[in-house]
C-alpha cells in the first residue's frame, strides 16, 4: 500500500484558551496539489509551521511518507522544502552564498549544477552576486522558490508563492510548478489569496476558518455548491419594459445604464429567458457568469462568521 | 544523538560569511580588543611608573584583558549568532531544514572557538609588540586556561541564548550585558581577597575566578595550583551541562509557541 506523501490526523494547536488550529485531518497524495485557503487568522500559517517542525502541535499526528514526523524529523525534512514570503534571508549575503548554505544544509549532491539550473529557471541567474537586501520583493520571492526546490523535494509547502510577483513571472512560476509535478511527481501544498490561481493549480482545495476545515473538495465541486449565477444583459431599447418585467416577476436586478445584472439560480435561467422573449423584450448581448471558487469562498466564510 | 558534520560545517560557513560582510562583527574582533589594550596597557604602564616601576600592575591588566577575551568572545558568539538569525528573519529557514539543534550548538561552539583563537592571538601579538607581554610564557598551561575560560563563556552563552530563544529580541541586551555580570566576581584584575565576604562566596562558584587566580599565581610566584584548575574544570562541566540542558529546554518551549514569532 502506498502511503500518502503527507497525512495529518487531528492536528490541534492551542494557545491558552485560543484554538488556532482545531482538529485538522487531511492528506496529500503523490503528485497532488492541495490548495489551502482561508482569511487572515484562519490557521494556515500555524498549520504550515507545524508541518515544518518550527511549532509543536498541542495534539495530533503528522506523517510524511507513512512515517511519524516527530521520530523521523531530520530524514523527512531532507525530502521536503518550503517557501514563504513572510520570512526573510540573511540581508548582507549574496544570493549565491545563500543558495550555497542551503545547498549544504540540505546536502544537495550536485549543488553547483542544481543552483545554476534553478537560478536559470527562476530567472535569478543574473542576481547571483547581488546582496539579498538589494533584491526587489519579486526577486526575493524567486530566490525563496529557488531555495525551496534545491533538494529535489518530494513535497513542497508554498505559502503565497506568487505574492509580489509580476504577472508574467507569476505565470512562469505556475508553469514551472506544473512541470515539476508532471516530471517528478512533486506534491505541493499551496496557500494563496489569488483564487483564480488556486482554481488553476490545485487538484483539491481545503478552506479553513477559525482553525477548522469548513470545506474540502475539488475547486470545481466547491464552486458548484453555489447555485446562483450572474446573468448580464445589454438592453438598449426596451429598458422600461424590462424593468416592468423584472418587477412583475419579482426578479432582483442591478442596472448600470444599458447593463442589467441579474443574480439568478442556474436552473431558473431558461425560464427567465423564455419570459423575456414572451414579453418581446430584446437584449443585444447576454453573458452568464458561472459561480467561481471565490464566490464559494466568500459565501462559506461569511456563513461561518455569522454562525 | 547523531551529528551530521556537513550541516555543522554549513552553519560555520554561514557565520563566517556573516562575519566577512558585517563590519560590526569585524570591529568586535579586532578594533575593541586593540583599543582596550592600548588604553589599559598604557594605564598599567603609568601605574607601574607611579609604583617604583613594578611591572605587576601591567602584567595583571594585560593578562586580565587577553584572557577575559576568551570568556567574552565565546559567550558573545553564541548569543549574537542566534540573534543574527532573528535579525535576518532567517531562524525559521534554518530550523525548518534538516539541521538539528545539537548541530547548531556544535557549530556556534566551534565557530566561537575559532574566533576566540583569532581574537586572542591578535591581542597577544599586540601585547607582545607594545608591552613585551608574552602569553606563551605560560607554556602548556595556556591550553587548560583557554579551555576552561572557553567553557565558562559557552556556559554563560547558552544560558543567555536560552532566554533569548524563549523571550526573543526584547532580551537581546543580555547578549552584551549577560556575561559582564560575572566579571566583577571573576577576579580578573584583582585577587578574590579584596572582594567583600559575600562577593568572595559568589566568586568561589565562578569557574573563571580560579583561572585568573592561577594566572596571577604563576606571574608572581611561579607556582601552579592544580587544585584551582581542577575546581574550575569541575564547575565548568556542571555549568555547561546545565546551560545546554536549559537551552534545549527553552528551545523546546519556544517551539511550542512557534519560532516564527521571534522574527
Amino acid at each position: 500500500m502506498q502511503h500518502p506523501v503527507l497525512e495529518v490526523k487531528n492536528l490541534t494547536k492551542k494557545f491558552n484558551n485560543f484554538t488556532a488550529v482545531d482538529n485538522l485531518t487531511f492528506s496529500i497524495a503523490d503528485g497532488e496539489i492541495l490548495g489551502v485557503l482561508g482569511p487572515n487568522g484562519a490557521g494556515k500559517t500555524t498549520t504550515i509551521q507545524m508541518l515544518l517542525s518550527v511549532m509543536e502541535p498541542t495534539s495530533g499526528e503528522i506523517f510524511y511518507f507513512g512515517k511519524p514526523f516527530k521520530k523521523h524529523r531530520e530524514n523527512i525534512l531532507k525530502q521536503i522544502n518550503f517557501s514563504s514570503t513572510y520570512i526573510s534571508m540573511p540581508w548582507l549575503f549574496k544570493v549565491s552564498e545563500i543558495l550555497k548554505i542551503y545547498g549544504m544544509l540540505y546536502e544537495v549532491p550536485d549543488r553547483k549544477k542544481r543552483i545554476e539550473k534553478l537560478a536559470k529557471e527562476f530567472e535569478i541567474d543574473h542576481l547571483l552576486e547581488k546582496q539579498f537586501h538589494m533584491l526587489s520583493a519579486g526577486e526575493q520571492t524567486r530566490l525563496f522558490l529557488t531555495k525551496a526546490f534545491l533538494n529535489y523535494p518530494k513535497l513542497i509547502l508554498l505559502d503565497e508563492p506568487t505574492a509580489s510577483l509580476d504577472p508574467d513571472i507569476a505565470i512562469k512560476i505556475r508553469e514551472f510548478l506544473k512541470k515539476e509535478r508532471q516530471e517528478y511527481n512533486v506534491s505541493i501544498l499551496f496557500t494563496s489569496h489569488n483564487m483564480s490561481e488556486v482554481e488553476e493549480m490545485c487538484d483539491r482545495v481545503m478552506i479553513l476558518n477559525h482553525g477548522k476545515i469548513i470545506a474540502h473538495n475539488t475547486p470545481q465541486n466547491l464552486a458548484k455548491n453555489i447555485s446562483i449565477s450572474l446573468v448580464e444583459l445589454l438592453i438598449t431599447r426596451d429598458q422600461k419594459r424590462a424593468i416592468g418585467f423584472f418587477t412583475k416577476s419579482k426578479i432582483q436586478f442591478y442596472q448600470e445604464r444599458f447593463s442589467f445584472k441579474i443574480p439568478i439560480a442556474e436552473k431558473k435561467i431558461a425560464e427567465f429567458l423564455t419570459g423575456l422573449s414572451k414579453d418581446n423584450i430584446e437584449y443585444q448581448e447576454i453573458s452568464i457568469e458561472k459561480p467561481t471558487l471565490e464566490d464559494y469562498f466568500l459565501q462559506v466564510i461569511g456563513d461561518t462568521n455569522e454562525n | 544523538m547523531r551529528i551530521n558534520v556537513n550541516r555543522v560545517w554549513a552553519m560555520i560557513i554561514r557565520y563566517t560569511i556573516y562575519l566577512r560582510h558585517n563590519y560590526d562583527r569585524l570591529t568586535d574582533l579586532f578594533y575593541w580588543p586593540a583599543l582596550d589594550l592600548f588604553i589599559w596597557g598604557l594605564t598599567g604602564l603609568y601605574i607601574a611608573k607611579l609604583s617604583n616601576n613594578s611591572s605587576h600592575y601591567l602584567l595583571i591588566i594585560l593578562s586580565g584583558l587577553v584572557f577575559w577575551i576568551v570568556v567574552w568572545r565565546s559567550q558573545y558568539e553564541i548569543t549574537t549568532n542566534l540573534l543574527s538569525e532573528m535579525w535576518d528573519r532567517n531562524i525559521v529557514n534554518i530550523f525548518a531544514s534538516p539541521l538539528k539543534v545539537s548541530e547548531w550548538i556544535l557549530a556556534v561552539m566551534v565557530f566561537g572557538f575559532l574566533k576566540t583563537i583569532v581574537s586572542v592571538s591578535f591581542s597577544a601579538i599586540l601585547s607582545f609588540i607594545f608591552y613585551r607581554f608574552n602569553i606563551f610564557s605560560f607554556h602548556w598551561l595556556l591550553i587548560p586556561f583557554i579551555l576552561s575560560l572557553l567553557a565558562t563563556g559557552w556556559a554563560g552563552g547558552f544560558l543567555v541564548a536560552a532566554f533569548i530563544i524563549r523571550y526573543g529580541m526584547k532580551l537581546q541586551t543580555l547578549a552584551w550585558a549577560g556575561i559582564a555580570l560575572i566579571a566583577p566576581f571573576s577576579a580578573i584584575y584583582y585577587p578574590v581577597s579584596v572582594l567583600p565576604s559575600w562577593a568572595q562566596t559568589v566568586s568561589l562558584l565562578i569557574p573563571s575566578t580560579y583561572i585568573f587566580e592561577s594566572i596571577r599565581d604563576i606571574l608572581f610566584t611561579g607556582t601552579v595550583h592544580y587544585d584551582k584548575l581542577v575546581t574550575s574544570f569541575i564547575l565548568n562541566a556542571i555549568y555547561l551541562i546545565l546551560s545546554l540542558w536549559f537551552f534545549v529546554a527553552m528551545f523546546g518551549k519556544s517551539k511550542k509557541l512557534g519560532l516564527s514569532r521571534l522574527i
